[in-house]
């Protein structure tokens, strides 16, 4: 601490700065640190816990619906997702391969009308 | 022909709008609060015989922009062209860009403001439209919303599959901070250079979000005035975070060797739906308990979140991702724009603002990447980070994640990292948001 004092002196800086600047690192580390150990440690026991109980209820193997569980990897799930998308919205009418000219009757109007234009009046 | 006739109308125009009897011109100046002495100064009555025609037309111009502008009105309107060319040219954060030049160019048309006269007009004068808008800003309102969208479109499986890469989000804040000490070297007060020190983060609605608290012009205990910094740092932050793939690629390849930029990670695991529920609620205490001042950002964040992940509120998940989101992105956007009107935006604040807020960003990006490099000799054969995905720690989502993927794919055109790159940069998010929390516990 005393060092860090003198430091802050020789620098200019408030020796507020420098505690400012330590805790705001340290907190922003400790706590994504606790969300990580939480969600890397604690999380994953709960989780197990409740498939171990799922499975002692229904009589299975424990590490079978573990294996069952890691088995899908987030690749393998896009590409089903992906399968399925295609499927889905790529799906066509089935068509009738007849091609047609259609002929567009033009309805009559004053307003389009050649006889009726300034130069015939 | 078409001169004569627009002339005419801008006479015809002019004789309607200003020409009035001058009891009525004393009323409408003793409304608006005009100092007559000031405004006299430009529209001196003729005594000739037609003297209303010309005194409006002398009043008309006084009213113009032509009139009223200067130098440093160009500038800035230059710099909005810039922003506006850049977003459509080269599709640099074209969604934040476009409105803010536009407000660039809607916040430096001159207008009359001798005397002191208030046209309510413009952002900083009271009651104008624009002010209203900008009341958003200046207490914070719009950013917490914002944060409510990003929370509602954001996936954080790639996070809660690899959870370490939390600290890579932890370690690119470490550019907050050196900023922050550089601001404070180079003059500025201790509100003033955390509100900088912010633009490290990468966020821009959390650089306004502090800012607005810290730099917002008002006046410390000891009697220090603290300057309204609110425009130059939101320009910064959102300029450097379009500027993201510019900034970064030749920080990360300086840093890193080819060895490195080849790491194959893992591909992430499958997350259950109870573990992304889980996450926004458990982040959501865990975080806020540590840092409560972040409150206002975080909790927005994990509320949006939960309204996705939870999967029985998709309308408001819906409205939150687009709708809400898009309106608060147009408002904040327009009004951080036109609160750069020249005479308050062009000073030496401003430019070592921008200095420092480059710095702070590639102080960000090496935090990132040498804490992957640090965290590779710990880590088995094997299981390694690439740490090319260490810049996504700023959080400027999902720009440098992007960038992590384009500089993975120029060593090895098979190795994706944008998956990867996802986990620190909503770590980045959650890791700024604290560290803004932290400065305003301190300081605020």
């Amino acid at each position: 601490m005393q060092q860090l004092i003198i430091s802050a002196t020789t620098t200019g800086l408030d020796p507020l700065t420098w505690t400012i600047v330590i805790v705001g690192i340290g907190i922003v580390f400790i706590a994504l640190l606790i969300v990580y150990i939480f969600f890397r440690y604690v999380l994953t026991f709960i989780l197990n816990f409740r498939f171990r109980s799922f499975a002692r209820k229904k009589g299975i193997d424990p590490a079978e619906i573990h294996n069952a569980k890691t088995i899908q990897s987030g690749e393998v799930n896009a590409a089903i997702a992906m399968a399925l998308y295609s499927y889905f919205n790529e799906l066509h009418d089935v068509e009738s391969g007849v091609i047609t000219i259609k002929r567009v009757s033009k309805n009559y109007s004053p307003w389009s009308s050649k006889l009726y234009n300034m130069k015939n009046l | 022909m078409w001169t004569m006739l627009g002339l005419l109308v801008i006479v015809s125009l002019a004789w309607t709008a200003f020409v009035k009897p001058e009891q009525e011109r004393q009323q409408a100046m003793a409304d608006s609060g005009l100092v007559a002495d000031s405004y006299t100064a430009y529209y001196q009555p003729s005594e000739q015989e037609e003297p209303q025609f010309l005194d409006g037309l002398k009043q008309f111009w006084a009213y113009t922009g032509f009139r009223n502008a200067t130098s440093g009105h160009f500038v800035m309107i230059v710099i909005g062209l810039i922003f506006i060319f850049l977003a459509i040219r080269y599709e640099y954060e074209p969604l934040l860009l476009v409105p803010i030049g536009t407000g660039i160019l809607i916040g430096n048309i001159p207008f009359f403001t001798d005397g002191g006269m208030n046209l309510q007009v413009g952002i900083y004068q009271q009651g104008s439209v624009l002010n209203y808008l900008y009341f958003g800003v200046l207490k914070g309102i719009y950013p917490p919303l914002i944060f409510l969208g990003i929370g509602a479109m954001t996936d954080f499986s790639s996070l809660i599959s690899n959870p370490r890469l939390l600290m890579l989000g932890a370690a690119a804040q470490v550019g907050i901070f050196v900023t922050f000490i550089g601001a404070l070297l180079v003059g500025f007060n201790m509100p003033e250079a955390a509100a900088i020190g912010i633009i490290g983060g990468a966020d821009g609605p959390t650089a306004i979000f502090l800012s607005s608290r810290l730099a917002n012009g008002s006046i410390l205990g000891d009697g220090t005035t603290v300057k309204n910094l609110i425009g130059p740092i939101a320009i910064a932050a959102y300029s450097y975070m379009a500027l993201v793939p510019v900034i970064q690629p030749p920080i990360m390849r300086l840093l890193t060797t080819k060895k490195e930029r080849l790491i194959r990670m893992k591909p992430p695991r499958a997350v259950t739906k109870t573990e992304k529920i889980l996450f926004p609620i458990f982040g959501l205490l865990l975080t806020c308990f540590i840092s409560p001042s972040a409150l206002p950002l975080l909790g927005m964040l994990f509320f949006g979140n939960i309204l996705k992940e939870s999967g029985v509120t998709k309308r408001l998940a819906e409205t939150a991702r687009t709708s809400l989101i898009d309106i608060v992105t147009i408002l904040i956007g327009l009004t951080v724009g036109a609160s750069t009107q020249a005479d308050i935006f062009l000073t030496k604040e401003s430019v070592l603002i921008f200095g420092l807020g480059a710095a702070a960003f590639g102080f960000a990006t090496l935090g990132g990447v040498l804490f992957a490099k640090g965290m590779n000799i710990f880590l088995p054969e094997g299981d390694k980070i690439n740490p090319l995905i260490g810049n996504a720690g700023v959080s400027a989502v999902p720009d440098s994640a992007r960038v992590s993927e384009m500089e993975g794919l120029r060593c090895d055109k098979t190795n994706h990292l944008l998956m990867h790159a996802m986990g620190p940069n909503v770590a980045g998010v959650i890791g700024s948001a604290i560290a803004a929390g932290i400065l305003l516990s301190y300081l605020g």
